[in-house]
Order: structure tokens, then sequence, then C-alpha cells
């Protein structure tokens, strides 16, 4: 539906400090016969800051972007982190509901020596296309050696299902209504209770512990810098309920929610809380020990949070 | 007797009586609180205009007040009862600009989480409206400049120079702005995290990879940090970004 071969924009972090997230998400696409096409010389989505100051700029970000995807002969984009694919989801929204503002963007891409866009490409999470494109029952395939006992909390983040407007996820319960859910899709997740990540590590042997409602609460997100007493206080609830709820482990699928709950964790421990020291890794990581890769293969030395000991008591690192 | 969204009044509106009588008649117990009312004169609706004037604040026309949006809100129910997204609304609706400046100090606490936007029965794009009206705020002088702003702006900054962000780069600019003392190195002048003024956690965090051993990691960091990491077609692209921005912020 989405698209076997689809353009790869990583983003700025799996370049630099979240490249675990970059090399596990290559090992599972290529283990599932799938094929990422990275996006040449792309730039930054401008996450939630840059619109915060400039509603032309922020779209003349994400224009560009999509602009390259359409040059390498691309209609689908698949972005594995929240806030990327929240900018470029937001773009495609404003890009297709407002009069004359495809027109305008194009003319200033012109100037900007980028290629005008003659179609709008639309952009998935990396879950969203794992999920459609490869499905739980190709992971249990694929699986060499089972999460067995490994007990995760799966943490989805804000952006991956909100808002509606962008992410044009449905509900699985109202999602007949047309009007309720305008730009619904179906490849979409549930929007209140996601279960693609469940269900994907589910299928790689794992068990899911309760999470709700904590699996899509802030982190604090573009204030974990800028605003750090309400960001400690959401990171703290987080982590707490992971632990009272008995996860050994949280899976992630964004290197902000990642590097947020990492950070907080420190600061946490440091002030002395308890029950808040429950590693954090991304779900591809844990993909990717499943299919039979080993802990350095897929970069777990690079969490801060470190989860081998965890892994090793179980045996499977 | 219990005020519904006791956070949107203040204390010396409230009058408690002990012993009521009205009328020869004892009201006292449930009946002996009251609400002073106000009252309004004129409303200023230049400030809705331009609000309206924002290319994401137009849905605010359409909200009706549910409260669906304060319902969801992070910042409302684990934080601070006066940060309340629908009362915001319908101050800049209405133009009580005094009443949204004694906000000021949590208005821009919003995380961008989307929940307000995400259940909204009636189509308003909340978390844009809201950063739309804080936006005009800032533009009449009615707030000052707050953390997260600052935040974005610097984070514009490094995206329309380099075309990408570096982590390392927001953290301890950030952190240096903050007014922690960071100490660098002579040459180059890039951060050396684990020295000087920077918060112990930060330490901590760094000393993970340098004690595990993990070079190849130390070394990409350091790389990013030494040669920032950049676009490549992006001269062109910047100028019109340069302007865009320019043109935006009159």
């Amino acid at each position: 539906m989405i698209g076997k071969r689809v353009a790869y924009y990583p983003g700025c972090s799996l370049e630099g400090a979240s490249r675990a997230y970059d090399v596990s998400t290559r090992i599972v696409v290529k283990e599932l016969g799938l094929e990422l096409d990275y996006l040449e010389d792309y730039n930054c989505c401008g996450a939630m800051e840059t619109k915060n100051v400039s509603f032309m700029g922020t779209l003349l970000l994400n224009a560009r972007n999509m602009s390259l995807a359409r040059q390498q002969g691309h209609k689908a984009i698949v972005a594995p982190c929240n806030g990327c694919s929240f900018s470029l989801q937001r773009a495609e929204y404003f890009l297709e509901t407002q009069d004359g503002l495809l027109d305008k963007v194009n003319e200033l891409l012109k100037e900007g020596g980028v290629e005008p866009l003659d179609e709008i490409p639309q952009t998935y999470h990396l879950l969203e296309w794992l999920y459609t494109e490869a499905g739980p029952e190709k992971v249990k395939e694929r699986t060499k050696r089972p999460l067995k006992g490994l007990k995760v909390a799966n943490y989805y983040g804000c952006l991956y299902t909100r808002p509606h407007f962008y992410s044009r996820t449905y509900s699985h319960k109202g999602g007949e209504d047309e009007r309720a859910r305008p730009r619904r899709r179906i490849t979409a997740d549930d929007d209140e209770h996601p279960f693609y990540m469940n269900a994907l590590l589910e299928a790689a042997g794992a068990q899911s512990v309760d999470f709700e409602p904590m699996h899509t609460q802030c982190c604090g997100g573009p204030h974990s810098l800028s605003d750090e007493e309400v960001s400690e206080r959401f990171v703290k609830m987080i982590l707490q309920t992971a632990k009272k709820n008995g996860a050994h482990i949280i899976a992630t699928e964004c290197p902000l929610c990642h590097a947020s709950l990492e950070m907080y964790r420190y600061r946490l421990i440091l002030k002395g809380e308890k029950d808040v020291d429950v590693p954090a890794a991304y779900f591809t990581q844990l993909l990717g020990i499943a299919f039979g890769y080993s802990a350095s293969d897929v970069k777990l030395q690079d969490n801060l949070s470190d989860p081998l000991p965890v892994l090793r008591s179980l045996g499977l690192a | 007797m219990a005020i519904h969204e006791r956070s949107l009044v203040e204390e010396d509106r409230i009058l408690r009586k002990e012993k009521l009588v009205v009328d020869g008649i004892d009201v006292s117990g449930d009946w002996n609180l009251i609400i002073l009312p106000r009252v309004i004169e004129d409303y200023d609706t230049s400030f809705l205009d331009e609000v309206l004037k924002e290319p994401e604040g137009k849905t605010i026309l359409q909200c009706y007040q549910c409260s669906y949006c304060t319902a969801s809100c992070p910042v409302h129910n684990y934080w601070d009862e006066r940060y309340n997204p629908r009362h915001f609304i319908h101050l800049a609706r209405l133009g009580l600009l005094d009443e949204l400046q004694k906000r000021a100090d949590v208005m821009w606490r919003c995380v961008s989480c989307h929940k307000c936007t995400h259940r909204c029965p009636k189509g308003v794009l909340v978390e844009e409206v809201l950063k739309a009206i804080l936006r005009v705020m800032a533009r009449r002088g009615l707030i000052e400049e707050y953390p997260s702003k600052k935040f974005d702006k610097f984070f514009l900054d490094t995206v329309v120079e380099y075309g990408r962000i570096e982590d390392g780069e927001l953290l301890f600019g950030w952190l240096e702005k903050q007014g922690y003392k960071i100490v660098k190195d002579p040459i180059l002048r890039k951060p050396i995290p684990f020295l000087g003024g920077t918060p112990k956690w930060l330490k901590d965090m760094v000393k993970k990879p340098i004690k595990s051993m993990n070079i190849s990691f130390l070394m990409l960091n350091a790389k990013h940090m030494l040669f920032h990491p950049r676009t490549k077609n992006w001269n062109r692209f910047r100028q019109v970004l340069r302007k865009v921005i320019k043109e935006e912020a009159k």
C-alpha cells in the first residue's frame, strides 16, 4: 500500500547521537525485505521549534525535503523520528488545504534553486511503514532469538499519532465516520491506543506491559531543554509507571523522546528519586536482537541508559 | 461550595462569610460564598484580528468552549491548573489583554504534545492557535522574552545557517546561554563536556561512553562538534529562507 521501496529521511539526530537508531533501522529493514532510499543532501525539518518563529520558513524547509524525494522518484517518505514525520506531515496538511499556498511555496523553491513540487509526497512514520509492509507475521518468521521473558513498555510519544489532521490516524472504534477524521489513512495506527509497536515486539517474542495512558504522554519534547521543571515531572511519571508495571525496558520510536528519557533518567537518579532506573532502547534495536544480531551490531552500547545488563540477565545479549 | 474552574478566579474576587443572612433568611453553610461580578464595558477585537491574520490562527473562531483541550492538556493536569487553553482562546477572542497578561508566566509552557488539537471536536488547531496568540502577544509587548522562545530562535538560527542541527551544539550552546560556565578548548573554541561548570548529570552522561570505551560513538560526536554537519546545496536556499523569515517578523 505504501511501497516496499521508499525515500528515507533519517533526520539530523540519527546521523549523530542517535546513530544506533539509524543502524538498527537499516538492519531491520533489510531483514524484512524492504528497501530505504537515502534522501541525498536533506536539511533539518525544523522540528517543533522553528514553526513557532516562522510559518513560511518552516514550510519551505519541509518543501525542500519533499522536492528532493520527488527528484529521487518517490511518492512516499519514511521518517523514523516523531518530530520529522510530524513536520513533513504538517507541511503536507497546509499545502493541501490552503489555497494558493503550494504555488507560493513553489515560487520560493525555484528562487532558492530547488525543483518545484509537481506532487506532494506523503510521509509515514517508520513504525507505520514496517507494520503495513512487513507486519507481525514477517517479524515472527524472521525471529531467530525470541525476546523471551523481556517485559517491554512501549512508549509512542506524542506526535506519532497526534494530531489526526497531520498524522491521519483514525480511531478503530469510530473510524467509519468521514467527517470526524476527514484525512484519515487506512494504514495509520489507532489514535488513542496505538498498538503497532506492541504487535511487532510481541511477534518477536517480547511481552508488553500495560502502559496506558503513559504510552502517549509527552516527555517534554521541544521543551526538554528550555523548560526543565515540566519535562522532569513528565519523564518521572513515565519512568515510574513503567517500573511499577514491571517493565524491564522502555521501547522507543523517536530519537527525541529517547534522548529526553535518558537525559532526565540521569537527573532523577542524581536527585535520589525512586523507581526511575528503567533503561530505554529503540524498538528496532530490540527487533535486531530478535533477528539474531549481536548487541554491538545494533549499537546497544550507544544507549546512555545502558540496557545491556537487563538483556544479559535474560540471556539476550 | 466548590468553584468550577477555581484557577480562573482571583483570590480577591472571592468573598467568604462565616455567617450570612439575606433578607432575614440565614443562608450560612453552602450559600456563604460569593464571587464578585466583573463589568467589562467594551471589547477590543483588534487582538483577535491580528491572531486571525496569522496563518495558523484562522481556526480560533470555530471554538465553542467545550474545554476538551483543557481536560486533555498534560500541562494543565500535571503542572499548573492556571494553564488553560480553552480560557486563553476565550480571552483572546474577547480581547481581555490584561487577563492574558496575568497568565503570561504559564502561557509559554505548552509542550506541543497536540492532545488538544487531536481531540478538539470542532477542528480548532488549538496548539497552533495558542502559539499564534503568544506570537501576537510578544509583538505587542504583552509578554516578556520566555525561555522556549529563546530556544526556538536559537534552533532556527542554527538551521538557517547550516541546514542541519547538531545535538552537542544545541545542548552546550543552550547551557551556555543559561549561564553555565562551559570550558572550551583554546584553538577551536569548542566545548569540553566533562570540564568546568557543566551540570553533574551531564558529566555523568558523558562518562558512560568513555567508561565503556565506545570509541566510535565518541569519535562521531567529536567530529560533529568540530565540523558542524551541513547541507551542501544550501547557500541560495539560505538567502530565500532569510528573506522569508525577515518578512514574517515585520
